[in-house]
């Protein structure tokens, strides 16, 4: 399969379907491993390097761990295919970024991914759409399993499964649940949440993970610790506390529709005007305005668009998405131009 | 203004006496300041700095400086400036370094989880004991002597089989 022929789809997981999936977009879990016999790869030469990859790519589509398993090899990839990857969310900022022999293994519905000589040796990721840590953990771990039947993966009892980073040691698992909290942020009580999360020793991130700042009101909540909790343990706690969240974002939504429901609504209802009428919008505005109308179909201010279709447009509008979809490089004044044209054609606007 | 005792380098150390109600000023370079009054210890060296804060801040440092990894070649001090370790041999040789780092960043250093697929029989019993053992550290501490028990009778039946410690 090409690059091209996923620009104009996206992967199941931004359905909108799911658990709570009014608030929470999605629920992911990672997992890192390594191969035994080899070391990390800041130590690993380039044969080795290639010895790795090679080995995982073959056992992972002999063993056929996904439906119609693409791959991609990011070492020979252009620029905009590993952003485009990106923004899909199939492979990591550093992996895009990294050198030497590497690439990305994912399923049709791009629901599992497989990312080979990132930081670890492997990084498997399942996302789901909604709140929807459970079946995301079954599909997972039966990936590990099978995996784990044909590699050798690098373990000790004392400290688990070992990682390049000794931040990952252990469990080798990170779990994410993405959520939308316009509420929150809009009456600042998002702050309360990060305080009583970190308590927990989960921590907030932005729309792509470490490092990145948030954006459109989406947070990502994730584990700190994989070490010395099982993996049930650790999505125990964050299945505990996303509920919460939601209330408390409801809560948030309740209190601004009975106290300032002319503003709210007009916010909305301009946020909405725009992504129909405006000529030209930047790739920040659009997450603004995007996170407004969603609100406004979650409130039901708004019943004529779909939930998938708004979900899909954070990531359709993004850069390298634009420019796959025109088939050629735009700068950036010509992506606000197309962005725009984009949406109004999705939204049946002006 | 000039040192008034050796009337050649820049004064940088100002001084007020007070004898007796009077005040006296009183002005040196760093050097003759030294000699005048045993207030001022002679500034550090940058590298004497480093290495103090070094060991105020991380004993382990100190102590692991000189291990160098005989598999991946990586040193202690690589380790630690770039975050990242080169082989998973790493956490046999800087155990003692790296101990303390994971306790901080995880709570905890013994592993409870998953075992791998193809894991010996014996990897997995040992697994399961630890996080039996924890089951019933909690059950004790919920005063759930109930549950308890039955840990321990597990614990029993699974010890048996393996060989233990670490």
């Amino acid at each position: 399969m090409e690059i091209k022929d996923l620009s104009d789809n996206t992967g199941e997981w931004l359905r909108g379907t799911g658990k709570e999936s009014d608030i929470v977009i999605s629920s992911r879990i990672r997992l890192a491993r390594n191969i035994a016999g080899y070391p990390f790869l800041s130590r690993a030469n380039f044969k080795q390097r290639r010895e790795i990859e090679s080995l995982l790519r073959k056992t992972i589509i002999e063993r056929k761990i996904a439906q119609d398993v693409s791959y991609v090899n990011l070492n020979q990839a252009t620029a905009i295919d590993k952003l485009f990857l990106v923004e899909r969310h199939l492979i990591s900022k550093e992996h895009a970024e990294g050198e030497g022999e590497r690439g990305v293994a994912f399923g049709k519905s791009e629901t599992v991914s497989l990312m080979i000589n990132e930081e670890d040796h492997l990084r498997i990721q399942v996302i789901r759409s909604g709140f929807e840590l459970k079946s995301t953990w079954d599909t997972i771990d039966e990936i590990d399993n099978i995996l784990g039947e044909h590699l050798s993966f690098a373990f000790s009892s004392r400290f688990g499964f070992l990682t390049a980073c000794p931040t990952n040691v252990g469990t080798g698992m990170r779990v994410s649940v993405m959520l939308h909290l316009p509420a929150l942020g809009m009456t600042k009580h998002i702050e309360k949440v990060f305080n009583a999360v970190g308590k927990l020793g989960l921590v907030v991130r932005g729309l792509y993970g470490e490092g990145t700042k948030v954006s459109g009101d989406l947070y990502q909540i994730s584990n700190q610790f994989a070490l010395g909790k099982s993996e049930k343990e650790i999505l125990s706690i964050i299945e505990s506390v996303i509920p919460r969240i939601t209330s408390y974002e409801r809560m948030a939504r309740k209190a601004l529709v009975m106290e300032s429901k002319d503003q709210l609504e007009d916010r909305i209802w301009r946020s909405y005007g725009m992504l129909k009428a405006a000529r030209m919008i930047t790739s920040e505005e659009i997450l603004q305005l995007l996170s407004q109308v969603r609100m406004g179909v979650n409130i039901g201010l708004i019943d004529d668009i779909e939930m998938q279709t708004l979900n899909e447009l954070f990531v359709l509008t993004l850069p390298a998405h634009l420019q796959k979809l025109q088939g050629c490089e735009l700068d950036s004044t010509q992506r606000n131009v197309i962005r725009a044209s984009y949406v109004r054609k999705r939204l049946d606007g002006l | 203004m000039k040192c008034e005792s050796c009337n050649k380098k820049l004064a940088t150390v100002h001084l007020t006496e007070i004898i007796e109600n009077e005040k006296k000023e009183r002005h040196f370079c760093e050097d003759c300041a030294q000699n005048v009054t045993n207030h001022f210890p002679k500034a550090p060296s940058p590298s004497d700095i480093l290495t103090s804060l070094i060991n105020q801040v991380s004993p382990e440092i100190r102590e692991m400086s000189k291990t160098t990894c005989p598999v991946c070649g990586i040193s202690y001090l690589e380790f630690r400036s770039q975050g990242r370790l080169g082989c998973p041999m790493d956490y046999n040789v800087f155990k003692k370094g790296l101990l303390p780092l994971i306790e901080r960043m995880h709570g905890s250093s013994q592993h409870v989880g998953k075992v791998p697929a193809n894991a010996g029989a014996e990897i997995v019993q040992k697994n399961e004991l630890i996080q039996l053992r924890k089951e019933l550290n909690e059950a004790v501490e919920r005063e759930n002597y109930e549950k308890a028990a039955e840990l321990r009778d597990k614990i029993y039946e699974l010890s048996g089989n393996v060989e233990d410690g670490d």
